[in-house]
């Protein structure tokens, strides 16, 4: 199969407008006599059809076959790879359109495996329908090679599936306004800041102002040029994220969750129910406040590294009561509010000691820096802060625990982020048990249930921290037991029988 | 210390004679490693206690204006500080190749257990250094598909040994044919 006929268009666009402006850098590097600047003019033209030519090339030589169980990519213009994707090892599949492409009718579709250091293959650009119908073959041939003794389940599947989550306006208002995106506020910060310098000008006030420098105007004055660099910050964020998850719906097709969103682009994923490797709810103060509650659904997909990996799997903002029912359909997990088992409570003086010599170093810090400027004074009022430890020890306790559920094992930890991670015992890859001296001197110990997902890579594990040593002990035992009974005899069906009752799953009570 | 003894199950053995491949690495025991390994981490440690020793003594002869002796002193310390470490280390360091899964402990500070099941491997690896290869050791690795902190390897091994335990875990890995929960 080949791609869509625009892709040499688009992409021979863009590359020819991108060696292009190369080659126009490097021209007007030179010196600027006529000459030169006609000679640029002719190697940029030159090297903007080179791109194109090149981009028409790849198009004549990108070819994709889906077989009964590979999809097979052959491309490349001068160096051609060949590439295999078994279809069971398949992970993500998501497809992308950006407003231009929705133009144009054409789609991004990239295919993500747990292998490789980048995305595993990315048609661009294919048509939409083409997109879909892959989209389709892939998630379904993949399921019908994994799940071959659950034919019974799948009778529902149906092209539309059953919405599972849909985010409602609420929630899209909370998400445009809280979930800030740190480079789209940039470029706004930037924006208001150029727009800034030139305010004082047009506005007649001080022309002759240095505009480099703070000296020279009121308080009042930065504090309201700040107040409006941060909003327009937030505002372009706001904008960006809400074209982002505007109709943002969960649905699941046949083993498959699926999932669109975007207002002008478009963006829709599917993941496997049975790659689903961690689900991790993610909660501030104030969202906890307020009932709400961040989602991610992790796979081994996305690389390390990659960006926006998780957040494209995620549900932004949404009531904590609807995440809670979405994580006990996903997974089938149902999680006990109340049966977090707490470290015990020498955990909490480890904190407290460890909060206080955090006070101390910082007394500590101001003390010499006192003795060798002057310019600190009184830097005994940092012992003030002894004054907050006894709190922020007890929070770091309270928030932190572990339970095992029949099927999954759920570790919480954080008071700013509280991040609670719900793991399937037969996703755990390695059990970890680690204890420094500080924990063998109180009997304590780390218990991580590794997995492949995404963010383990990045350090995101499910660790039950500062466990009672016996429990650790035990713990070990369990998930270890655990992720060995799971095991079956044919790959995959292990998983794919989930909240159906399947009796290789039912595990010990805990 | 004696929840390790516990685990041994009396079959403790160092010895390096040869050995058949079923019971060499077969299942059962904890095992330690090679005693030569203290060499190799005594080596590991020389050199970082050269090179900091070296940067000590520069700083304070160039920039301090000082003897060399505090650069000397430093070299003491991280040697018998390595040395000492060397010595608990290869005492804490065993594993263990179980029916199921593959048990290490390992830490002299942060005492570590990881538990590897036979079907989380994704492959195993025989690797050997420079000083290894001085001291006739070799080291088997890991890998899952978990984080990269979990890949575990098996320092000190005598080199057939090593490829023992190696051979050993592949036929592990490929018997207990399960999913790679991927």
């Amino acid at each position: 199969m080949k791609l869509h006929p625009y892709t040499a268009v688009i992409r021979g666009l863009s590359r020819g407008a991108s060696t292009g402006v190369v080659v126009a850098i490097f021209g007007s590097m030179s010196s600027g006599s006529m000459a030169a600047v006609g000679g640029t003019l002719v190697a940029v033209a030159v090297a903007a059809l080179f791109g194109m030519g090149y981009e028409f090339l790849y198009y004549r030589r990108y070819d994709y076959e889906l077989t009964t169980d590979s999809l097979d990519i052959a491309s490349g213009v001068i160096s051609r790879r060949v590439r295999e994707i078994p279809l069971r090892r398949i992970q993500n599949v998501d497809v992308r359109q950006n407003p231009l492409h929705r133009l144009l009718g054409v789609a991004v579709l990239s295919i993500e495996t747990a292998g490789g250091s980048s995305t595993e293959a990315t048609l661009r650009y294919v048509s939409v329908d083409r997109a879909r119908e892959l989209q389709d073959a892939l998630s379904e041939k993949s399921e019908h090679l994994t799940a071959v003794d659950a034919v019974g389940d799948d009778v529902e599947a149906t092209a539309a599936g059953e919405l599972l989550f849909e985010l409602d306006r609420r929630e899209l208002a909370l998400t445009s306004a809280l979930s800030i995106d740190p480079g789209v506020s940039a470029v706004g910060s930037f924006v208001a800041l150029a727009f800034e310098g030139l305010l004082p000008r047009s506005a007649g006030i001080d022309p002759t102002r240095p505009i480099a420098t703070i000296r020279g105007f009121a308080p009042i004055e930065i504090a309201l040029g700040i107040a409006g660099v941060l909003a327009v910050a937030w505002l372009f964020s706001v904008v960006v994220v809400f074209n982002r998850y505007a109709g943002f719906r969960l649905r699941r097709v046949g083993d498959d969750l699926r999932y669109e969103r975007g207002f002008l682009g478009s963006y829709t994923g599917t993941i496997p129910t049975d790659k689903v490797q961690t689900l991790t709810v993610t909660e501030n103060p104030l969202k906890r406040r307020i009932g709400y509650a961040t989602l991610s659904i992790e796979t081994a997909g996305y690389a390390p590294g990659q960006s926006g990996g998780g957040a494209q799997t995620a549900i932004p903002i949404a009531r904590r009561d609807r995440v809670m029912e979405l994580v006990a359909t996903i997974e089938g997990a149902r999680i006990d509010e109340t049966g977090f088992r707490r470290p015990p409570s020498r955990a909490r003086r480890r904190y407290l000691v460890r909060y206080s010599l955090g006070i101390g170093v910082l007394a500590a810090v101001a003390f010499f820096a006192d003795a060798r400027t002057g310019a600190i004074g009184r830097w005994y009022l940092a012992f003030l802060g002894l004054g907050a430890v006894p709190i922020a020890a007890h929070l770091t306790w309270i928030h932190r625990g572990y339970q095992e559920t029949d099927e999954h094992f759920v570790t919480r930890t954080g008071f700013w982020r509280r991040r609670t991670r719900i793991v399937p015992y037969d996703r755990i890859q390695t059990v970890v048990d680690r204890r420094t001296v500080f924990q063998r001197w109180r009997d304590l110990a780390d218990v991580t249930a590794d997995t492949a997902s995404t963010s383990s890579l990045r350090g995101g594990d499910a660790v039950a921290i500062d466990v009672d040593a016996d429990d650790a002990d035990r713990l070990r035992s369990v998930l270890t037991r655990e992720l060995l009974k799971r095991r079956g005899g044919s790959p995959s069906g292990d998983s794919i029988g989930e909240g159906s009752g399947a009796d290789d799953r039912v595990g010990p009570q805990p | 210390m004696t929840e390790q003894n516990e685990e041994r199950s009396g079959t403790d053995q160092q010895d390096d004679g040869p050995v058949t491949e079923r019971d060499a690495e077969s299942i059962g025991g904890a095992r330690s490693l090679d005693p030569q390994v203290r060499l190799l981490w005594i080596g590991n440690s020389l050199v970082t206690a050269v090179f900091f020793g070296g940067l000590v003594g520069a700083a304070s002869v160039l920039l301090l204006d000082w003897a060399a002796w505090p650069g000397a002193a430093a070299f003491v310390l991280l040697a018998v500080l390595g040395v000492v470490f060397a010595v608990l280390r290869y005492r804490i360091w065993t594993y263990e190749v179980r029916p199921e899964a593959v048990y290490i402990e390992r830490g002299v500070l942060t005492r570590i257990r990881t538990i590897v099941p036979h079907v989380r491997i994704q492959h195993v690896d025989t690797q050997r250094g420079p000083l290894e290869r001085a001291l006739g050791l070799s080291r088997v690795v890991i890998y899952t598909a978990g984080s990269r902190q979990a890949d575990v390897s098996i320092p000190g091994l005598h080199p057939d040994q090593a490829t023992r335990l190696q051979n050993r875990l592949r036929d592990l890995a490929i018997e207990s044919e399960g999913d790679d929960a991927v």
